[in-house]
């Protein structure tokens, strides 16, 4: 997807934007980084379909799209069950498929408070998380989040991440906004600088790689005769080393695979002593041709 | 479509904004139907219909109001079209007005002393359309898309409203009115009626593509 000399502005007021020249290319996680004012979140609608634009184009938009507003408005009696069910409904699902992937959706993100509490009885936290569901219904190929970690508990922030994993490991395209950028480094594969209207690719070499692997250290289990049990972690999803030193296990694994990793370690009987991140030395620059 | 209807009709309930033009327009109607025993039934279409006009334009102003405009922005993601929303919101307030002044107007006149003949069964339905019609093309124009502001969404409804009802002979609201009131037995009532409906439908078709071009333009 490409926007490619992209302005906006309202009546006879000033250009809001102005020759915004962005590829949002799939697979990878776009973010756009601007402070308040500085045009991001009409950018957003634009990029999402909702806003057009007074110049330029938008080519190769992607047919299923998920928007999650920064804030969901909580003035609403329905429930966020029935809510969830009208846009899986109005984005084609049918009923009773609607009404399942709306419940399971809840259920992933843990809404406290009650599927069928209304909307508007939710706290903040909850209700948003009820944004992010809205635009998971039918899942998209294109999802754009606004400050999406902002109205989030922080106990669903893990999910968000599996999330937005799970969007671009299957080749779509996502795109988020924030002011922090921490959040930005962390997160982004490719940052685009938003100010004052203009939009720039930040293509500096030396920002920080998201760290890829993920170092675990494990401790058998023992069986009655005190011996440790043994395991062959190299044959395991993602692992890229496995040494045993007779007390521990040290395992390096990609970080995209650790989940899965330890939740088959624990559910074996293994402990875990220590989990942390590596960082690799290798820099990658993300910029020029897509 | 049937869905985004059915999500604007769920939002429509829930909010409860539809009581106050509807029991409105149920009041002032039982009033006219309640009083017109030997009264040519075409003769009280056209005052229902004038009230069903402005019950409807409010109903419309308060459909488009209720809709939170981030929430609006999610529905029009999840349509694919902005236009598809707007639909569904006229559907339902057409659908609405209809649905309460057909109940008030025919049950009634089914059950009473009324002898009722086709033709003013279908001048009836033509009447109330093109009330409805109106009233929605109205309520369209003067709802947050087009108009920000609820004073000057007031002034300009009740000037449009006016305009509408009073000028002499402008279909198609005081054309019906005067029509059906001067003239409530005439052969010629059907088509004349039909044409006023014809151009409600048609004022409304207008307004929705009207308030679509600058809510897009203010989006």
């Amino acid at each position: 997807m490409k926007l490619r000399d992209i302005g906006k502005r309202y009546g006879r007021q000033t250009w809001v934007l102005t020759h915004v020249q962005v590829d949002l290319p799939p697979g990878e996680l776009i973010a756009f980084s601007g402070g308040n004012g500085s045009g991001k979140s009409t950018l957003l609608r634009i990029v999402v379909g909702v806003t057009r634009p007074t110049t330029g184009r938008v080519t190769d938009r992607p047919a299923l799209i998920g928007y999650v507003p920064d804030r969901f408005p909580p003035d609403e009696r329905m429930s966020a069950l029935d809510y969830l069910t009208h846009m899986g409904r109005v984005s084609g699902l049918r009923g009773e498929a609607a009404g399942r992937r709306a419940e399971s959706l809840l259920e992933r993100l843990a809404l406290v408070g009650g599927a069928d509490t209304a909307l508007r009885a939710l706290s903040k936290g909850n209700a948003q998380k009820v944004a992010l569901a809205q635009a998971l219904m039918v899942p998209p190929q294109l999802l754009v989040l606004d400050e999406p970690w902002s109205g989030l508990d922080s106990s669903a922030h893990g999910v968000l991440a599996e999330i937005m994993n799970e969007i671009t490991r299957a080749g779509g395209t996502l795109v988020f906004t924030d002011h922090r950028e921490s959040v930005v480094r962390a997160n982004a594969t490719r940052i685009y600088r938003v100010a004052g209207g203009s939009v720039t690719l930040d293509e500096n070499p030396t920002r920080m790689t998201r760290p890829t692997e993920t170092r675990l250290v494990l401790r058998a289990p023992v069986n009655e005769y005190g011996i440790p049990r043994t395991a062959d972690w190299r044959s395991c999803a993602g692992v890229v080393t496995a040494h045993d030193n007779g007390a521990h296990t040290t395992i390096h694994v990609t970080s995209a695979y650790a989940d899965e990793l330890i939740l088959a370690a624990l559910r074996e009987g293994w402990s875990m002593v220590e989990a942390g991140m590596v960082h690799t030395s290798q820099v990658s620059v993300h910029g020029g041709a897509s | 479509m049937i869905a985004l209807c059915r999500y604007t009709m769920a939002v429509m309930l829930h909010s409860q904004r539809y009581m106050h033009p509807m029991l409105l327009f149920v009041a002032v109607a039982v009033i006219f139907t309640g009083s017109s025993d030997s009264v040519p039934v075409a003769a009280i279409y056209g005052p229902v219909s004038g009230v069903l006009f402005v019950c409807s334009a409010w109903l419309t102003a308060a459909l488009v109001n209720v809709e939170d405009p981030v929430r609006r922005v999610i529905s029009v993601v999840h349509a694919g079209r902005s236009r598809s929303v707007l639909l569904a919101t006229v559907l339902v307030a057409l659908a609405m007005s209809l649905l309460v002044s057909g109940v008030l107007l025919f049950a009634p006149l089914l059950i009473g002393d009324h002898s009722i003949t086709p033709d003013d069964l279908m001048v009836g339905v033509l009447a109330q359309l093109t009330g409805a019609s109106t009233g929605v093309a109205i309520g369209l124009i003067v709802s947050r898309l087009v108009i920000r502001r609820t004073g000057y969404a007031l002034v300009t409804a009740l000037v449009l409203m006016a305009a509408l009802s009073f000028t002499q002979g402008l279909p198609p609201i005081n054309r019906l009115i005067r029509l059906l009131a001067y003239t409530p037995d005439a052969p010629g009532l059907l088509p004349a009626t039909a044409g006023c409906a014809a151009v409600a439908v048609a004022l409304l078709a207008a307004s929705t593509l009207f308030t679509d071009f600058i809510a897009a333009r203010r989006d």
